[in-house]
């Protein structure tokens, strides 16, 4: 398994390059976040490590335009900077998992062969309907003018339920068979609540009310 | 710009009440001139009246036999005023250099009010106001006309007038200088504020003390809590250095003293002993750092709940991509918080992230505010804790290493944080399985 391990600490790149290669990765290193770009860009790499703080910049930046120009390998973000924020910033950019130095190696390892296996048979699934864009892998939306939501879980399983048969009637039992919820009885409330939320991202138009049948994704606006 | 803005309040002060003051002195002074003028001449006026009724009366009492009158100076002398009784037979002017005016008076042929301006005859005033009467005595008609020199009366007036603008003038630099006065005594606790703020930077006090003006004791308030809360920072972080590097050092000089040694093989046992203490260096760190990193409750800082709640919930829900975590909320989209954006941030990050390690499929964020109070629950649908453990989760004092694997640093720093904010963290079982930890604060900051 090919992986592109960024960073710049010698000593540190070295052991782990070692001890990835034990572990049955092919392993090329890499210190700067110029190289780290071109090789992204030319080799298939199962897994990437990347450190965030760079001699020549930022990993964030490289990794936006790895995303940007559609290359889907796995990334795994190790830092020394382990806030929330930077985390939510991280995964934000398009990293599947983070990683706060230090770290043990089994537990990195652990990590990569999850994110490796996750990314297997992954194809870059997409639900299109009417001006939006469910993005299954990033649980998130993107609506024509280039904004993203982030989507909860519940939000992601309703949406994607009503954009893959736009115009279909869905009634309130189907929506209900998506929710995980903590209540011992979800009730109707629940899936007007949510329904009310994912209004908000879509506009008030696009999810129309059947009354007495239920709701449907209206993708001809 | 013609007037630039005084920068200071007494500046401020003069500039707006030394010109209104003049400009209503002036303005007093000018209806004075207005009200003396038409008080006088509706004055005059009556007096011309009652003199001309006076002389009919006489006329009439003597059957109009003007010879009988007691004429010469005396109607002169008694009223101070020259006029004319005119009948066919005869026409009395007193004095006699008021003739030429008068005559012509007599000959204009209307009566009541009537005035003259500049008159162009040498000996007689300039400026006159008459009264003129007509009626018959019998079947003689007979008129009459007082008049005075209203010369002389606007020149008292005027006089009048000087003397008025020169009181008001006295007032105005009164004015001036009480206003002066009251600027600076109503000023003098800021100048003691001032002096107070001065002697704060010299290090000579501590607080401040001033019995300052209402209008300035929130501002007080206000600095003395800052400087209450740098002080608490300060000895906190001081408290913190000193902890870290307690436990740190003793660490890095046992793995220096083993590396040092050359002659000593590196056993796997050694090489364990080694990644221990490292271990518990990176540990204190950690803790000591993240502790460094509350802000604590702060003025002017506040927090999207819901925006930061469903940043967390995404990044979660891909780092543990089998697990669903949803959030049920009843705040609006942009409710803000009087909570630190970091401080909210660790709190539901940790919150979650123990709940994600637990849950077996789901967890769930309720976010709440009800009138005075915030409130963030978190649920996880794990194994829970027993009920003997539940009341020592996230205690402080418990050292790190001595936490239960898991449930680890994170809830002892949400603890930490959420009493910093003067709330509760409270942890319960939620039905069959699963932990419930709920964080109430008061939303008044």
């Amino acid at each position: 398994m090919r992986l592109l391990l960024v960073e710049d600490d010698r000593l540190l790149a070295e052991g782990l390059s070692g001890q990835l290669g034990k572990a049955g990765f092919s392993v090329d290193t890499t210190s700067t976040a110029r190289e780290a770009m071109i090789l992204g860009k030319q080799e298939d790499y199962r897994a990437i490590i990347l450190d965030l703080g760079l001699p020549d910049g930022n990993g964030l930046d490289v990794l936006r335009k790895w995303r940007q120009l559609n290359i889907g390998f796995p990334v795994l973000i190790l830092t020394a900077r382990g806030d929330w924020h930077d985390k939510v910033e991280g995964l934000k950019a398009g990293a599947d998992d983070y990683l706060a130095k230090p770290f043990q190696t089994e537990e990195l390892i652990a990590r990569l062969n999850a994110i490796v296996r996750r990314s297997e048979g992954r194809i870059h699934s997409l639900v299109k309907a009417g001006g939006y864009e469910l993005d299954e892998n990033r649980q998130s939306l993107k609506s024509d003018n280039g904004t993203e939501h982030s989507l909860t879980g519940t939000e992601f399983r309703l949406l994607r339920c009503l954009m893959s048969r736009p115009g279909h009637v869905f009634s309130k039992e189907q929506l209900m068979e998506q929710l995980y919820n903590l209540n011992d009885t979800p009730n109707d409330n629940v899936i007007e609540a949510y329904i009310r939320r994912l209004r908000k991202l879509v506009g008030n138009e696009t999810i129309s009310t059947r009354r007495g049948q239920g709701y449907l994704f209206n993708d001809a606006i | 710009m013609l007037f630039r803005k005084p920068a200071s309040v007494k500046g401020t002060l003069l500039v707006l009440l030394l010109p209104a003051g003049i400009a209503l002195m002036g303005f007093a002074w000018l209806v004075h001139g207005l009200l003396l003028d038409r008080m006088s001449r509706d004055f005059v006026e009556t007096r011309l009246e009652d003199e001309v009724a006076f002389l009919e009366r006489q006329i009439r009492s003597s059957n109009g036999r003007l010879d009988s009158l007691q004429t010469g100076d005396y109607f002169q002398e008694v009223f101070h005023h020259a006029f004319a009784i005119h009948a066919p037979s005869r026409t009395i002017i007193s004095p006699d250099s008021w003739a030429p005016v008068l005559k012509s008076l007599i000959e204009s042929g209307r009566d009541g009010t009537l005035r003259l301006q500049d008159v162009d005859v040498p000996g007689a005033p300039e400026d006159v106001l008459a009264y003129r009467k007509s009626f018959q005595v019998g079947n003689t008609p007979i008129m009459v006309i007082v008049s005075e020199d209203l010369g002389a009366l606007k020149r008292s007036q005027a006089e009048l007038h000087a003397w008025t603008a020169i009181v008001s003038t006295l007032l105005v630099l009164l004015l001036v200088v009480v206003i002066w006065f009251g600027i600076n005594f109503s000023l003098r606790p800021v100048v003691k504020l001032k002096a107070t703020l001065k002697k704060l930077q010299d290090g000579k006090v501590s607080r401040i003390h001033v019995r300052a003006p209402e209008e300035f004791r929130p501002m007080v308030e206000q600095l003395n809590q800052l400087l209450d809360s740098l002080d608490q920072r300060l000895e906190r972080s001081r408290d913190a250095l000193a902890n870290l590097s307690h436990s740190v050092k003793t660490p890095i000089a046992a793995v220096r003293q083993v590396l040092e040694d050359t002659s000593r093989p590196l056993s796997d046992d050694l090489r364990r002993q080694m990644t221990a203490r490292l271990n518990d260096i990176d540990k204190q760190l950690e803790a000591e750092m993240r502790r460094s990193r509350f802000a604590g409750p702060q003025l002017g800082k506040s927090a999207y709940p819901q925006k930061q709640a469903r940043d967390l919930l995404w990044m979660l829900g891909r780092l543990y991509p089998e697990k669903s975590f949803e959030l049920s909320s009843s705040l609006p989209e942009d409710a803000r918080w009087p909570i630190e954006e970091h401080d909210l941030n660790e709190i539901m990050g940790n919150l979650l992230d123990n709940a994600g390690k637990w849950s077996d499929r789901c967890v769930e964020l309720s976010l709440a505010q009800h009138s005075d109070t915030l409130q963030i629950e978190v649920l996880d649908d794990g194994p829970g804790v027993i009920d003997a453990e539940i009341g020592k989760l996230g205690q402080r004092g418990l050292r790190l290493d001595e936490q239960t694997p898991g449930h680890g640093l994170g809830l002892a720093i949400v603890r930490e944080i959420v009493e910093r904010y003067g709330g509760a963290l409270h942890f319960s079982a939620t039905g069959a399985r699963g932990l419930r930890a709920k964080v109430v604060m008061s939303s008044t900051g």
